[in-house]
């Protein structure tokens, strides 16, 4: 394993999309206090992977689009998603139009299928990435915890899942992390995400314990009362639970065991 | 003399009006926007740069123009 010797942290690699990246967290553009901050963020969280959007523009707007100008000076990856959409012909729409601005076949399908908790719709995004796939591009499904609508995606050719761990925005952790090992363990070929949820680093700790490929995030960092720093902390987050799940947990035991060996205890009660 | 004939679109949500006939490349010269850094959609259909020319705004369009934003 390399080390980066800098920050000490790992730099090993791994494959999404075709790309060969080292960092396995992928982080949001959005909420951040300053464009400024938002760099720095970026930066110290050690991703390599961005998501970005599209919206609509009021013309003749000068002084360029400075956030756009930040992203593309870091030399990192775009993954524009298709955020807002309510059906796969709005979602195939944005991908498209993304994919000429942008310059990536990659697409964070997103399909919002209920206002309230923002769940995907499961029967549009399949729908969409069948599409979509046929079209060229890389899909990254943001999905539910939900084995069977994983099954669908990976059956018309998604070789990305991105189950959720609770709803967007929520920082509520993983809701449901039997869900997310039943996904993992049906697909062990697939590059599995957990995407949307997260809220502390340990929750990103836990995801990658669960052996999930990475963890896509953006509130958690963003909306932290330091984001630089909070980044600092998913950057450390994500390596831990990465290096957990390589290493293999100890089994669970229903009983206490002594770690402190028991052979040559003194005062023990012999005669007890 | 080309008698000229204005059409009602949307776009971006906001209803404009445009001289009739126009093209897309046309429209957004008209509409003051930029060169690049945007995509075009016609009635919630991608239309790529290359087929600028050849889509021809009509009456009751509707056109997005969307740019790069912050996304989560």
């Amino acid at each position: 394993m390399k080390m980066n010797e800098e920050l000490g942290m790992r730099n090993e690699e791994w494959k999404i999309g075709g790309k060969t990246l080292s960092s396995r967290l992928l982080i949001g553009s959005a909420l951040y206090p300053s464009p400024a901050n938002m760099e720095d963020a970026i930066k110290t969280s050690g991703s390599q992977i961005v998501t970005v959007a599209l919206r609509r523009q009021a013309a003749g707007e000068g002084g360029g689009n400075q956030f756009w100008d930040i992203i593309k000076s870091m030399g990192i990856e775009v993954l524009p998603n298709t955020a807002g959409s309510h059906s796969a012909k709005e979602a195939i729409t944005t991908a498209q139009m993304a994919r000429e601005v942008f310059g990536t076949n990659w697409v964070k399908l997103e399909v919002i299928g209920d206002q309230y908790n923002l769940q995907p719709d499961p029967f549009e995004t399949v729908k969409a990435a069948e599409i979509l796939i046929k079209e060229g591009f890389e899909v990254f499904p943001y999905t539910t915890d939900d084995l069977v609508v994983a099954k669908r995606l990976a059956d018309v050719g998604c070789k990305i899942l991105m189950p959720w761990g609770s709803p967007i925005g929520s920082g509520r952790g993983l809701m449901n992390p039997s869900n997310l090992t039943a996904i993992r363990k049906q697909f062990p070929d697939l590059q599995l995400i957990v995407d949307a949820g997260i809220g502390k680093p340990s929750d990103a700790t836990q995801a990658m314990e669960l052996g999930y490929d990475g963890v896509l995030l953006n509130s958690a960092i963003a909306l932290a009362q330091d984001p630089v720093k909070m980044a600092n902390a998913f950057r450390y987050a994500i390596d831990a639970g990465r290096l957990g799940y390589e290493s293999g947990t100890m089994q669970e035991r229903e009983f206490a065991s002594p770690s402190t060996p028991t052979v040559g205890t003194p005062f023990w009660h012999q005669f007890a | 003399m080309k008698d000229y004939t204005m059409i009602k679109v949307s776009v971006n949500g906001e209803l404009k009006e445009l001289n009739e006939d126009l093209n897309i490349k046309e429209m957004i010269v008209e509409l003051g926007y930029k060169k690049e850094g945007f995509a075009v959609a016609v009635n919630t259909t991608f239309i790529a740069i290359k087929t600028y020319e050849d889509t021809i705004i009509k009456e009751g369009d509707t056109i997005d123009i969307l740019a790069p934003v912050q996304g989560g």
